[in-house]
Parts: C-alpha cells; sequence; structure tokens
C-alpha cells in the first residue's frame, strides 16, 4: 500500500512539475511514466530507433514493435507468444511472438489497489472488477457497457475481508505452533527413544558376548564329560522320532495351507463380489463384446452350484491340527516310552527272557550298573533328549533370547531412526497430526483424511469402506482459485499437497489417488472431494498445520493478478 | 537343444503374451462388425444382391419392368404413367404408378410407387396396425423447396417405345425414357451421365400374401450364409424364389414381424464416363468411394445408411454409422453430376468401377471408366433426384435448394467448444472456465454430458453435484460463454418422475408393435422414446425446455441431442424394432434414417421457442442425421478414438459432410475414446481448428485433458492453434454465411474448388477454407516434421505465419517443415480475407474489435479479391437486412476498395442498434502480402470514405531470405461497413 501510495505521489509530483500539466496517456503504470512525458514525439520503449507522432499513442492501431505505443488500447495484444505469428519488423524476434515492454493496461483503482490488467481485456465490452475496480478499461464502451466505479465498495470489502483473514491467520498461526511443539515433542521423544534404545543395544550387546563364551564353556566341559548317544537308539525308536517330526511337518504344512485356502477363499468372495456389482452395475450400451461375455460366463458361472465343500469339514481339520495328546492324535508319549530304547535298555530287556527270581536279580543288578553308568558319566542321563545336556541347553536359551532381545531392539532402533528421517512437511509439523483422522460428508459420501496414512471413501448406502489412496510423500503445488466468502478455499499461492497414491483399484481404470491440498485454517476440516477424472480425487482440506508462520497481510503481490 | 531350450521356453513366454495382447486387441474389431448387420444378413439386401448376380450373370436377362405406352402422358414438365411388373411365367403384372417430374432448377426426379399398397388393398400380418402405404412423408420432412416444375420442359420426341423430354438450362438437358424394359438415360449435351436401370437391377417387391407351407421349418439366425451360398446356385428368381427373407426375420436375438412381408427397392444407377463417386455419408473411409464387390483394396459390402450408436467404430469401412444423406455425386474433370435417393428406410449401395469397353478404338487415351452403383432400400417409395451439374457448385446449389441449406449459426457456435464426459460439477465448470482464461485460451462454450442430471433424468439436475446452475451459468455469461447440456430422446421409465408421467399419458412416445409404449433399455435404464414425428409431441416437448419448466437454464443454454438414431441399448443393432410404430401408424422400418432429424428439429424449435420475443438463433448439436438435418443445428462424427488414424480419418468425414449439404461438422478434438498422446493432442487441436464444429471431448474414463493440462509446449501451441481459429472468425462466419446462402461447403476438397484438375480429385487430406484461399493440410502423423502437399493451380501460395512465398507447381506436390507446433497452412495469391487479431476470452468479447484484411498478390499482378459477412451473430435481424456484407477488390496495383457485395444501397437501409454501433468498427490495418516492389519507397496511402478523405502509413518491408515483401498499412480508420478506397499516392 504504501509503495504504491508514493509512486501515485511521484507521478502527481512529476506531472505538476510539468508546466504544460500534460495528463498521462491512458493505461500508462506508475513505473513507465517517465516514457510518456515528452510531448514532442514517442519513442518505443524497447525499441528506440523508432519515434512516433504523440497522435499515435494509444490510437488504437499497434506501431511499436513492443507494443509501448498503445498502453491504454487492445490494438498489441496480439504481440505474445500465443498468437499465431506473423512477420513483424523490428520486433526482438522478427515476428510477433515477442515480448512486450508493458504489462498491461494500469487501472489506478483509487480506494483500493492499484493494478494491471491484461491488454486484451481492455475495451471487450465486460467490466472486470477484479482486477479493474474503477472500470476504467471499459472506456470506450464496447457494445455499449458502462463500469461504473467500483472500488469505494470494493476496496472496503476486500480491507474487511483482509482484516479477518488477517485475524483468523494469527489465530491459525497459534495453532499451528501449538502443532509444532507437540511435533517437536514427539521428535524429542522419537530422539530418546534412539538413545535409549541405543544405551540397551550396547549393554545386550556386551551380554550377548558373556552368554556366548559362557555357552561355549559349558560345551566345552560337558563334551569331555559326556559318551554321547547316538541318537535315539534302536530302528523303531529311529522311524519314531522321524515320523514325529515329520507328522508336525506335515501340521504345520497343513496350518499354512489352511491359511493360505482362507485368504484364496477371501479373495475368491471379494472377486465374487465384485463381479456381481460388475454385472448388475455394467452398462449393456457399450455393446462391448469382451464384457457382454464376461458377465455371461460369470452368470454361467455362478449358477452352476458351488463345486460340494470338500468333505473334510474345519472342525475335523482343527482336529488334525490339534497338537497330539493323550486325547487327540498319536501318543507319542505311548510310543516314546515303549521305544526309548537306549544301548543299556537292550540289557534291561534281557529281563524278559529269564524266570522271575533270575529277573528280580538282575533288575536290581542293572539298576545299580545303570546307576553308575550315569554317575561316572558313560550314560547321558537323558537319553531321549536331542543330546545335550541341560545345562547346555540351558546356556543355549540364554543367548537366543539376549540374541533377539538384540535384534529386536535393533529393528526398533532402525525405525525410529527412519521415523526421524521421514519428511513430515515443515517443522515437522505433520508429525503432530499422524495418526489422526478427519472426515466430512459430501454428497452420498463420507470422505475421510487419516493424516500421513490414507484417504477413504464410505458410502452412506452402506458398500462399506474404499481406500482412495495410502500416504507416499508431501509435495507442494501452485493454487489458484479465487477467494470464497467463507475463507474455506485454497486460494492462489503455493500450497502443500499430499499425495496419496495406490489405493483400492477401480473396475477399468487406475487404481485410486488422492491429491489433498491443504490450506491454512483454524482448524482441521476436509473442506470439498471432488472426482475431476475417473478414481483422481481432489480434496481440499483446511488445518493449521498449512498456515504460515510469518505473514504479511496487505500485500497482494504480482502473482495474483 | 539343452542350452537353447530355457531360450525357446522365454521366447515361448513372448508368443504367448503376444498373442494374449492380440486377443485383447483383435476382438475390439471384430465385435462391432458382429454387432451390425451384413448385407447377407439383412434380408432385403442379400435378395437384391442375388437378384443382382442373377441378372449380371445372365445373358438372357431381361427387367420385367415396362412402361405401358398409352399409361403415359407429358404434362407442365412432368410426365406420367405405369409401370408393369411382370410376376410370373404366366405374364401376371403388378401396376407401379411412376412421375417424372422436371423441376424449375433442371433437377429431374423420378418416383416410382405401388397401387395395391397405395390403395390399401393389401392384408397385413400379425394383426399389424401399420399403415398399408409404401412410406410417402419422407418429402414432408426433407424437402423444403425447389419442387416447382419447369415449365420450358418439352418433349423432344416421342414414340411407343420411349419418350425423350429435354429440360433443365438451355434445354442442354435430355431424359431419355425407354418403356421396354423401363430406363432413364439422362444426357447433358447430348451425352449421357446418369443412367437408371442401365444393368436392369430395378427391383420394387410388390405385396404378396404370405402362403403357409406345413413342412418348412422357421428361419433361424446364423442358417443364412448357407442358405446363401445354396441361393446362388438357383436358376431363375421369379420361379420358386427364396423365401426363407420374405417373412419374420432374426438378428441379434430380436425378430422383426414383418407385418407387411417384402417390400424393397432397388435400383441400378450407372454414372457413365465417371470414375469416382462420392458423398452418401456418414462413413469412416475415404472421400472418394470404394468398390463394394470385392477384390483387392475394395470392400466386400455394400455401403450401408442405417443409423446406429456405432460403439468404437472401426476405420476404413463402409459400415453405417449414426447419420445417413443418400447424396451421391460422380466428379470427373470439368464435370460434376448426382443423385440424391429420398428414402428413410434402411439402405444399402453397392459401387463398382468398370472400365468402358464401348469403343475400342478410343483405346488409348478414352479408356473411360464408368461408375455403376445399386441401390437398395427396404421399403418405401423410390424416390430419387437427379442433377446433371455440370460443376460442384451446381450440386450442392441445387441440393441445397431442395433440402434446405445449413442454418445461420450464432458466432460462438463457430468458437471452440469444451467438453467432457463429464464435468462433474458447477464447481468443476466453474473451475474449468477460470483456467482457460488464466492460461488465456480462448473458448465460447462449455458442456455438460449426461452426469449433470440426477440419475439420468433430463430437465433435472444432479442435487449434490449441481446445487446452483443458475450461478454457474452466470459465471459463463460473465464473459460471453455459454453452456450445452445434453438432452436425449430416451425418457427415464420411472415413477415420480413428472416428464415420464406426461410422456405416457399423453401416449406421446414411440409404441411397440402391439400399439403399446414401447419400453426399451438406455443411459437411465428402462426408457421409452419421445415420438417426435408427431406434432402434438413436439409441441408438448417444446413447452419442457421452457425456463420455468426447465429449471436451472438461462437465455445462454444451448442444448446437444445424442442417441437419437435411436440408440436403444437392447434392441436390434442397438437401435428400435423395426415394427415399432410412429406417429401416423408408419413402421420405425419406414422412417428410421429420418427420425435422429425429427428429434433434432424438436428440440431446435423447443429451443426456439423457450421464451416468447426471444429470438435467438438456436445451437442444438446432433450426433443422428438425415438430409435436411442441416436446417436446424450441428453434428459432429461420434464417438472417436484418441489415436492417430481417427485423426486421420476425421478429414475426409468432415469433408463429405461438406459436399453433402450438412457441413456444420467435426470430430471430437483429442478423440473421445482413450487418452490421447501430448503430440496428438497437440495436433489434433491444430486439425480442429479447421473443422466447421469445433468441439474437444473426452470419455468419462479418460484422463482429464483440457488444453491448460497438457503442460508446455503443448499447452502454448494449443492455445496457438485455438488463437487462429478465433482470429479467423470473421472467415470462418463469412463462409458459414456462403454456405447458408447456396449450400456450399465450409471446407472445400480440391475436386470442388478445382474440378478440372484430375491429379487432385480424390484428394482428401487436405482443403480450402471458405473462399479465402487458405488451404490448409493439417499434420495427421506421428513424429512428422514435414508434410507435402498438393498444389491445385499456377497461383502463387505463400506460407501463412512467414509469408515466404512456396516453390509450387500446378499438380504437383510441395514439401513443408511442419514441426510441432507448426500447421501447414498456405494463402493462396489473388485473395483478400478478414481477421480480428485481438485476443479475446470468447467470441463474444471480440464482436467490437477493428478488422485486420489481408491482402495476398496473385501471380503477375493480378487483382485480388474477397469478401467479408458480418450480422450480430445471434439475432434473426439478419434477415431483415442488418448485416454487413463487403466485397474487397485489389485492383492489382495501387487500389483497395470495399463495395457492398451484393451493390444493395447500403446508405438506404434503416439502421437497427447492432448496425449503428458497427459504426464504431472500423479496418485497422490492411497486410499486403508479396507487395509489389513499387512500393518499396511509398510511405503513405491516401483514404477515402463517406466523403472523407486522410492518409494511413504504410510500412513496407522488403523480400528476404524466401520471404515475400509485404506492407502493412495502418490505421486504415474506414468504417467496416462503409464504401471505401484506399489508394497508394
Amino acid at each position: 500500500m504504501r509503495r504504491i501510495d508514493a509512486l501515485v505521489l511521484l507521478s502527481t509530483f512529476s506531472h505538476s512539475s510539468l508546466v504544460a500539466a500534460k495528463s498521462l496517456p491512458r493505461g500508462v503504470g506508475p513505473e513507465f511514466a517517465k516514457f510518456f512525458e515528452t510531448e514532442a514525439s514517442f519513442t518505443c520503449i524497447g525499441n528506440p530507433a523508432i519515434t512516433l507522432r504523440p497522435s499515435q499513442i494509444n490510437d488504437d492501431s499497434c506501431d511499436c514493435p513492443d507494443g509501448s505505443d498503445e498502453p491504454g488500447t487492445s490494438a498489441c495484444a496480439y504481440l505474445d507468444p500465443l498468437s499465431p505469428e506473423q512477420p513483424l519488423r523490428d520486433s526482438l524476434t522478427g515476428t510477433t511472438n515477442t515480448t512486450t515492454s508493458l504489462p498491461g493496461f494500469w487501472c489506478a483503482n483509487k480506494g483500493h489497489i492499484g493494478s494491471y490488467i491484461p491488454f486484451m481485456y481492455v475495451n471487450d465490452g465486460v467490466c472486470d472488477y477484479e482486477l479493474c475496480c474503477d472500470g476504467s478499461e471499459e472506456y470506450a464502451h464496447a457494445g455499449g457497457v458502462q463500469c461504473e466505479n467500483r472500488c469505494d465498495a470494493i476496496g472496503k470489502e476486500w480491507r474487511r475481508r483482509e482484516d479477518e483473514r488477517r485475524k483468523s491467520k494469527e489465530k491459525s498461526a497459534k495453532q499451528r505452533r501449538t502443532l509444532v511443539k507437540e511435533a517437536q515433542e514427539l521428535r524429542r521423544t522419537v530422539e530418546s527413544r534412539i538413545t535409549s534404545l541405543k544405551q540397551e543395544l550396547e549393554g545386550l550387546e556386551i551380554k550377548k558376548g558373556d552368554l556366548q563364551k559362557k555357552l561355549e564353556e559349558i560345551e566345552r566341559s560337558e563334551k569331555g564329560k559326556v559318551v554321547k548317544t547316538e541318537g535315539q537308539g534302536g530302528k523303531l525308536g529311529v522311524l519314531v522320532g522321524l515320523a514325529k517330526r515329520r507328522v508336525s511337518e506335515l501340521r504345520d504344512t497343513l496350518d499354512k495351507v489352511l491359511d493360505q485356502r482362507d485368504d484364496m477363499q477371501d479373495r475368491v468372495e471379494q472377486l465374487e463380489d465384485i463381479l456381481r456389482k460388475f454385472r448388475e452395475e455394467y452398462n449393456p450400451n457399450f455393446n462391448d463384446e469382451g464384457v457382454k461375455a464376461a458377465v455371461k460366463s460369470w452368470e454361467d458361472y455362478a449358477a452352476g452350484t458351488p463345486a460340494e465343500k470338500s468333505e473334510l469339514s474345519d472342525v475335523d481339520i482343527m482336529e488334525v491340527l490339534k497338537e497330539d495328546s493323550e486325547e487327540t492324535g498319536i501318543n507319542w508319549a505311548e510310543f516314546e516310552e515303549e521305544d526309548a530304547v537306549s544301548d543299556a535298555d537292550i540289557v534291561y530287556n534281557l529281563e524278559a527272557y529269564l524266570p522271575a527270581p533270575v529277573r528280580d536279580y538282575i533288575h536290581a543288578k542293572v539298576n545299580l550298573l545303570r546307576i553308575w553308568l550315569i554317575e561316572n558319566g558313560v550314560l547321558a542321563d537323558n537319553p531321549t533328549s536331542s543330546g545335550e545336556s541341560r545345562l547346555v541347553a540351558a546356556a543355549r536359551e540364554l543367548l537366543e533370547s539376549a540374541k533377539s532381545d538384540f535384534s529386536s531392539k535393533t529393528a526398533t532402533l532402525e525405525d525410529q531412526e527412519r521415523d526421524l528421517e521421514k519428511d513430515y512437511g515443515p517443522d515437522d509439523i505433520f508429525r503432530a497430526l499422524k495418526g489422526k483422522c478427519v472426515s466430512s460428508d459430501v454428497g452420498e459420501y463420507e470422505y475421510e483424511l487419516c493424516w500421513i496414512d490414507r484417504t477413504a471413501q464410505k458410502s452412506k448406502k452402506g458398500h462399506g469402506n474404499t481406500n482412495m489412496g495410502n500416504f507416499v510423500k508431501i509435495d507442494t503445488e501452485l493454487a489458484d482459485e479465487e477467494d470464497r466468502a467463507d475463507g474455506k478455499g485454497l486460494g492462489k499461492g503455493r500450497r502443500l499437497v499430499l499425495r496419496y497414491d495406490n489405493g483400492q483399484g477401480c473396475w477399468n481404470g487406475p487404481n485410486r489417488r488422492t491429491d489433498v491440498w491443504l490450506a491454512c485454517a483454524e482448524k482441521d476440516e476436509v473442506w470439498r472431494v471432488s472426482e475431476s477424472e475417473k478414481c483422481v480425487y481432489k480434496m481440499e482440506v483446511g488445518t493449521p498445520a498449512a498456515c504460515d508462520d510469518v505473514h504479511e497481510p496487505g500485500v497482494r503481490t504480482k502473482d495474483e493478478l | 537343444m539343452l542350452v537353447s531350450s530355457p531360450l525357446s521356453g522365454k521366447w515361448a513366454a513372448y508368443a504367448c503374451l503376444a498373442s494374449t495382447l492380440c486377443t485383447l486387441f483383435t476382438p475390439a474389431v471384430s465385435v462391432k462388425e458382429h454387432d451390425f448387420k451384413k448385407c447377407h444378413q439383412s434380408g432385403f439386401c442379400k435378395r437384391n444382391r442375388a437378384f443382382a448376380d442373377h441378372a449380371i450373370g445372365s445373358s438372357a436377362w431381361k427387367s420385367p419392368y415396362n412402361i405401358l405406352p398409352e399409361s403415359g402422358s407429358f404434362k407442365d414438365g412432368q410426365f406420367q404413367a405405369s409401370i408393369l411388373k411382370t410376376i410370373d411365367d404366366d405374364g401376371n403384372t403388378v401396376r407401379l404408378p411412376i412421375t417424372v417430374s422436371f423441376l424449375g432448377s433442371g433437377t429431374a426426379r423420378v418416383t416410382v410407387d405401388e397401387e395395391k399398397r397405395q390403395k390399401g388393398e393389401i392384408e397385413l400380418r400379425h394383426d399389424s396396425k401399420a399403415r398399408k402405404e409404401r412410406y410417402n412423408e419422407a418429402e414432408q420432412w426433407v424437402i423444403v423447396g425447389g419442387l416447382a416444375l419447369d415449365k420450358e420442359a418439352k418433349v423432344a420426341y416421342e414414340d411407343k417405345s420411349q419418350i425423350t423430354v429435354k429440360y433443365g438450362p438451355s434445354s442442354k438437358f435430355e431424359a431419355v425414357i425407354s418403356f421396354s424394359p423401363f430406363s432413364v438415360d439422362f444426357k447433358r449435351d447430348g451425352s449421357s451421365q446418369v443412367k437408371f436401370n442401365d444393368r436392369g437391377l430395378l427391383n420394387v417387391e410388390h405385396w404378396r400374401p404370405k402362403i403357409e407351407k406345413p413342412a418348412e421349418p422357421e428361419k433361424k439366425e446364423g442358417e443364412e450364409s448357407e442358405e446363401g451360398n445354396k441361393e446362388e446356385e438357383k436358376e431363375e428368381p421369379p420361379k420358386g424364389e427364396d423365401e426363407s427373407t420374405w417373412w419374420d426375420e432374426s438378428f441379434g436375438g430380436n425378430t422383426d414381424t414383418k407385418p407387411r412381408g417384402p417390400e424393397s427397392l432397388g435400383l441400378d444407377i450407372s454414372f457413365v464416363g465417371y470414375e469416382h463417386v462420392f458423398g452418401i455419408p456418414s462413413h469412416a473411409g475415404p472421400l472418394a468411394l470404394k468398390d463394394t464387390r470385392g477384390g483387392e483394396g475394395n470392400y466386400e459390402e455394400p455401403y450401408r445408411l442405417y443409423n446406429a450408436d456405432v460403439f468404437e467404430y472401426i476405420l476404413d469401412s463402409p459400415m453405417t454409422l449414426y447419420g445417413a444423406i443418400p447424396f451421391m455425386q460422380a466428379h470427373r474433370k470439368d464435370s460434376s453430376v448426382g443423385v440424391f435417393w429420398l428414402n428413410a428406410a434402411e439402405t444399402w449401395i453397392d459401387i463398382t468401377t468398370h472400365k468402358d469397353s464401348k469403343n475400342p478404338l478410343s483405346l488409348g487415351i478414352g479408356a473411360k471408366k464408368s461408375t455403376q452403383t445399386h441401390w437398395i432400400s427396404e421399403s418405401g417409395l423410390l424416390d430419387v433426384f437427379v442433377f446433371l451439374g455440370p460443376t460442384p457448385q451446381d450440386l450442392t446449389k441445387k441440393y441445397g435448394e431442395l433440402t434446405g441449406t445449413t442454418a445461420m449459426p450464432q458466432e460462438f457456435a463457430i468458437g471452440y467448444h469444451q467438453c467432457r464426459w463429464n464435468y462433474v460439477s458447477d464447481e468443476d465448470v466453474k473451475d474449468v472456465d477460470r483456467k482457460m482464461d488464466k492460461f488465456k485460451i480462448p473458448y465460447d462454450v462449455i458442456w455438460l454430458d449426461i452426469e449433470y442430471t440426477e440419475e439420468k433424468k433430463y430437465f433435472t439436475w444432479d442435487a449434490h453435484s449441481f446445487p446452483d446452475p443458475i450461478g454457474m451459468t452466470k459465471q459463463l455469461d460473465l464473459h460471453g460463454r455459454k453452456l450445452v447440456t445434453i438432452i436425449d430422446p430416451h425418457i427415464k421409465n420411472v415413477d415420480g418422475y413428472q416428464v415420464s408421467k406426461e410422456l405416457k399419458e399423453k401416449e406421446f412416445a414411440v409404441k411397440n408393435k402391439e400399439g403399446n409404449t414401447f419400453d426399451g433399455w438406455c443411459w437411465p435404464g428402462s426408457s421409452n422414446w419421445i415420438d417426435a414425428f408427431s406434432p402434438a409431441a413436439r409441441e408438448w416437448w417444446a413447452s419442457l425446455f421452457k425456463y420455468d419448466a426447465f429449471k436451472g437454464t438461462l437465455a445462454n443454454t444451448w442444448i446437444w441431442n445424442d442417441m437419437n438414431e435411436p440408440s436403444v441399448f437392447n434392441g436390434p443393432e442397438t437401435t428400435m424394432p423395426k415394427d415399432n410404430l410412429h406417429h401416423g401408424n408408419w413402421e420405425h422400418r419406414d422412417v428410421h434414417n429420418l427420425n435422429g432429424m425429427t428429434f433434432h428439429n424438436a428440440t431446435h424449435h423447443a429451443v426456439k421457442s423457450r421464451k416468447p420475443g426471444e429470438l435467438q438463433r438456436p445451437f442444438v448439436l446432433t450426433r443422428s442425421f438425415f438430409s435436411g438435418s442441416q436446417r436446424v443445428g450441428a453434428m459432429w462424427t461420434g464417438d472417436n478414438q484418441a489415436a492417430w488414424d481417427h485423426l486421420q480419418a476425421s478429414i475426409p468425414m468432415v469433408l463429405s459432410q461438406g459436399i453433402s449439404g450438412f457441413p456444420f461438422s467435426g470430430a471430437d478434438v483429442g478423440g473421445f475414446f482413450g487418452n490421447p498422446e501430448k503430440d496428438l493432442q497437440t495436433r489434433w487441436y491444430q486439425a480442429g481448428a479447421f473443422y466447421p464444429f469445433f468441439r474437444g471431448h473426452a470419455h468419462i474414463d479418460a484422463r482429464r485433458r483440457e488444453p491448460y493440462l497438457a503442460g508446455e509446449p503443448y499447452t502454448s501451441i494449443i492455445a496457438a492453434a485455438l488463437r487462429l481459429r478465433y482470429s479467423l472468425l470473421p472467415s470462418w462466419y463469412t463462409a458459414f454465411h456462403q454456405a447458408y446462402v447456396d449450400g456450399s461447403p465450409i471446407v472445400k476438397p480440391m475436386f470442388y474448388t478445382h474440378p478440372s484438375e484430375e491429379s487432385g480429385l480424390t484428394i482428401d487430406d487436405q482443403f480450402f477454407v471458405g473462399n479465402t484461399g487458405l488451404l490448409v493440410k493439417p499434420v495427421t502423423d506421428q513424429h512428422r516434421d514435414s508434410i507435402d502437399i498438393w498444389i491445385p493451380d499456377d497461383e502463387v501460395y505463400y506460407d501463412y505465419f512467414t509469408y515466404d512465398i512456396i516453390p509450387t507447381t500446378k499438380g504437383k506436390k510441395v514439401i513443408l517443415d511442419a514441426p510441432l507446433h507448426k500447421i501447414p497452412l498456405l494463402m493462396q495469391g489473388g485473395r483478400v480475407f478478414a481477421r480480428r487479431d485481438r485476443p479475446r476470452r470468447s467470441s463474444t468479447l471480440m464482436k467490437w474489435d477493428d478488422y485486420t484484411l489481408v491482402v495476398t498478390i496473385g501471380r503477375d499482378g493480378k487483382s485480388a479479391e474477397g469478401d467479408l459477412y458480418v450480422d450480430d451473430g445471434e439475432s434473426y435481424d439478419f434477415e431483415q437486412g442488418q448485416y454487413i456484407h463487403r466485397k474487397f477488390v485489389f485492383d492489382g496495383t495501387q487500389k483497395i476498395s470495399s463495395t457492398d457485395a451484393e451493390g444493395r444501397d447500403v446508405k438506404s437501409i434503416q439502421q437497427g442498434e447492432w448496425m449503428k454501433k458497427m459504426q464504431n468498427v472500423f479496418v485497422d490495418k490492411i497486410v499486403v502480402v508479396g507487395a509489389p516492389g513499387a512500393w518499396a519507397n511509398k510511405k503513405e496511402v491516401a483514404v477515402e470514405s463517406q466523403g472523407r478523405s486522410w492518409s494511413a502509413s504504410l510500412d513496407y518491408s522488403p523480400a528476404a531470405n524466401g520471404r515475400a515483401a509485404f506492407a502493412v498499412i495502418k490505421k486504415v480508420g474506414a468504417r467496416i461497413g462503409a464504401d471505401w478506397n484506399v489508394v497508394l499516392a
């Protein structure tokens, strides 16, 4: 404002300094006044070699190759890269595809803010009050148009709105600062978690080493002690061992297959749903034989009685899947007991062939022998275990748990570090919003935005939830929209855009995606959602997170022209 | 082997992939053909083709049609007689009244009816309520003038075997009507041009009762092709005729009950000494029609005219499309003739070229070719008009006199139209409107496809997405822009919808064969179709468009009629059953090809009468059309695809529309289905800037593609193409006016402007714009940096953008640079055309801008001339003389002048409001391209107008680097509507 006032003053001053008090030609902006002050002749601004009679200025016919002789008409508007090219002597390019010296027709807009209006809007019979509230660009009354000066009202309204905007901006900025604080807090939490994780990991590293050493020691000492048995003993024993392992493998596999089957069933159901919907909703007009054939075969498929459910019921399978125990499946314990044959047992079994008194005698002797053998380390005390002593197993277990603790903590650390690296926008602001959701009703849908997570569409008619995209990144883009009376709009300028990609696929189309455009507002709110082309959504959202911290009320930049 | 096997496995995988792709794509082509009949699947076409094969194959063939000599009489330019058709070996005959009319315009008309049907002496099957006569009301819909008889026509010779009538301008035309067998030979200056029944293929299927043969089973679909083969082996058709297709006929699961039995018409029409025939749009193929009886490069099928909603139509095909104009022309060097087959039923046309062997002596030079055509229609009268030229202009003019010319459009209608299925909300529309301004791209109209309605109920708005149609439309009006909303002929059959309720209660819908309201399937699901043949229905239709009935519309809301073939999703060939009944109990069969026009016409009149006293020229776009549709609006070529070959095909299609009397045409820019690459989109805009109707459109599944989304450099190039169109609007409007006056095409193929240049007769990828001498050849191939353009004459040609003189040779092609940003556009020497150079946001906002005139100096200081027509661009005041029509002449040396083009005394015209305002509109500058060297030192010219004189400056640029010298006269300052002279001092 001040700058412009100054310029207006300046030009007024320079005018009055001219004795002839000749006013500036129409449409000349303050910064170009100096080119139009001499009376005798006019020199094209960009082509000083070309001199014109003053009467040629604003005579509605273009003479200067840079258009500078027509500051107040549209006669030179065709000097523009977008107009069909024609030869033009003395222009920079030799053609009409050239740049002009003047930015536009200057509307002083007294009572509001002066601005340039494109030359092509001059005398076209339309009052472009947004740019030229004083109506001065329609001085020729093309087609009879009368553009009154509306600057007082427009200026007043603009100032009121500007004031409102400023106040709202201040409030929003405050909100934002709170958010930033939260975000910083969250960041600090992550950072301190990282620090503590790192410390813990260091401790664990040492512990792990100790345990490793311990295990090795025990192993060494045990090895010296133990006369190892070879496996589980007799052939039957080996078989039982193998069988048991095999059964448990099979059970695991069955378990996995079952999971897979369930997944597939889910997918089939989804597909059938899609096809059912497709059949109901497809457009028979398209006469697309491909589509028709697909629908037909779907109908055939759907009409066919679903293949007899396999005789195996889930209950049966679950039964199979149960761990073997005394009640279900094979009672391995029985076999194991019977067949837990060790070398010593062979001796032991001799009993069976002996008469009872001898048997009793030998039984007692063998027991004694067995105890002796164990005590002397000749026989392992538990021949059916994996062949490790309990001591070793315990040491190994400790080590393993230390290892897994270590790796899970490492993973957590990496997660946290990644999170710290991740782009949460300026000032890390979206860290404060992450995981929170906002939603709004638009037509027959409710739309939901979950910050840094996903966007979704919920039908009120109950077709469920549709994922409209998963968060990918934070971007910026240039918005160019008119201000809305309620302030709930993107306005003009660079805006944050959150990209959500790869949502649920569209039939006959791409995966859904959403661009979430953010504009400054006092609270989080989904303003509107539009689907400008199939399955590509634009969500306009107000949030304090998108506010500028620094603001200069009242400055209109040239961008906004 | 072991080593190579994984490789071959991989190759196998590739092959597999390739074949998968193939199966993905090929059905897309073959499928559409399945949906529509081939000749052998259309009983009457099959019968007539077989009839032709029999006649041509047998040397003893004698046409069984004879004029009873004593029945003939000639009076007041009209010959009337009876043709007797011998129908069996016993010599029994049926009587076919024939009228040959000689019209004042020099056009002849041959009409044949069938007495029994005419008198209603027949019985219909299935208790049908249908009319018994052959359909005789096509004339009421199509013909608007030119029927006055030629009182000067006189009998030059007459005896028991023939009558010869001389008629036409200076009695240069002659019709020799032979009686036995019946034939007509139309001659000009004594030599044959057009012959009827020369090959004896005339066939009027007379009424006969069905004799039930107990043993014969009903014909089923799919058996026909085998039957067809058998049939060819059969002997004489009259005896033991194949009745398999006479009665009920099925296709695609629909059965046509054909209550009147077989009633088709066939006639051979030969164009003697003409190798090329043109016209009969709409088909996606070359401008010069191809042979249709097989052979290399030819079609196997006849050209078909049966308006249909052809989904993803295929190119280079005689298949039917959305509209039909049964007007065919034949051109050879310096001679043009034509026929107009006035019949609205399903029609097939076989074309064969054949070498004339009549004069073996003239082998070397004169081994001329003739084109023989065979016209086959399912029902109705035989009613044919014959035009004997001799120029292409004579044909379009005479045809225009009969069927009417292009309605003078509102000027906005020839600006750019931005369309998409769909702009999704009023906010979306407003946003596009703002963005176009932001990117400085001019446009005039934005369109709404079906999604704006509430559940496809026309005359309603979807409340969620279009809560404020008035606000939206007012925003458009701020910059003089318009809204077009779609209204289709199918009305959703649903409770609680007032339009549907009224349609059914008032019985204004098309009826099924039982006489009950017909119900079919279209966008809204179950629907009924308004019967626009009924005057009462049309009146009711008009009431629906009143501003207080169709709420949300304003004076700048216009209409788009789609699906009016009509498209019926579950009907035979996606249209209506032929045994449906229209107003007057005419079967749909009789009127099918008229249907689209009647609906378009109803909407045109509805929009015109929205408010008493508000007389704006309506804008209504149609997809389906017939001869006469040009009087009520514009057409587009339907649902094309975003592919280079579709861009290519659009040019002959638009040219064909132009020479066939319906020049206000265009193709969807960018292609309807699919997503165009950026360069394709750009090239399409450059081509579209030269379609008379210029609209960008896209399918709902296509990505957004408003010009500003293309990105650089594309957006700028597209904007420049659009601005080129806008700057030339004065010339386009002048060309439209010419079309309105005399039926001229707006874009003109080479044969039309240069009929003496043999080598240009079949060129269909370049054209002139009106009478501007602007010659354009749009680039329609990818990766092309140059293009060859054929030069029709000895004139000088200048590059439009650089003024370079193109080194041309008459009858040869010249190669031009055509990088992506460049449109190959030349200016022919010897012309004057008008532009408005100031870029504006819409055509309305250019209304008061000054003009630039471009004078292109011709060869050897020849004079140059051109014209400019201007009116208010919206009302009918031009009919009261409220227009400016100037003729500009450069005398070849030093004077450029403007006079009234029609020699009116301009001063005597009472000036209305618009004329008064035009007093403030001037000639700004005159650009003289190829300015004479003698002007080099001139700085001034003298301007004289309205009794005053002054001087204007002249800026001369000498020739350089291949560029012609040019001069710019600045600030001419003469009123555009006044007489003036600019003289080199």
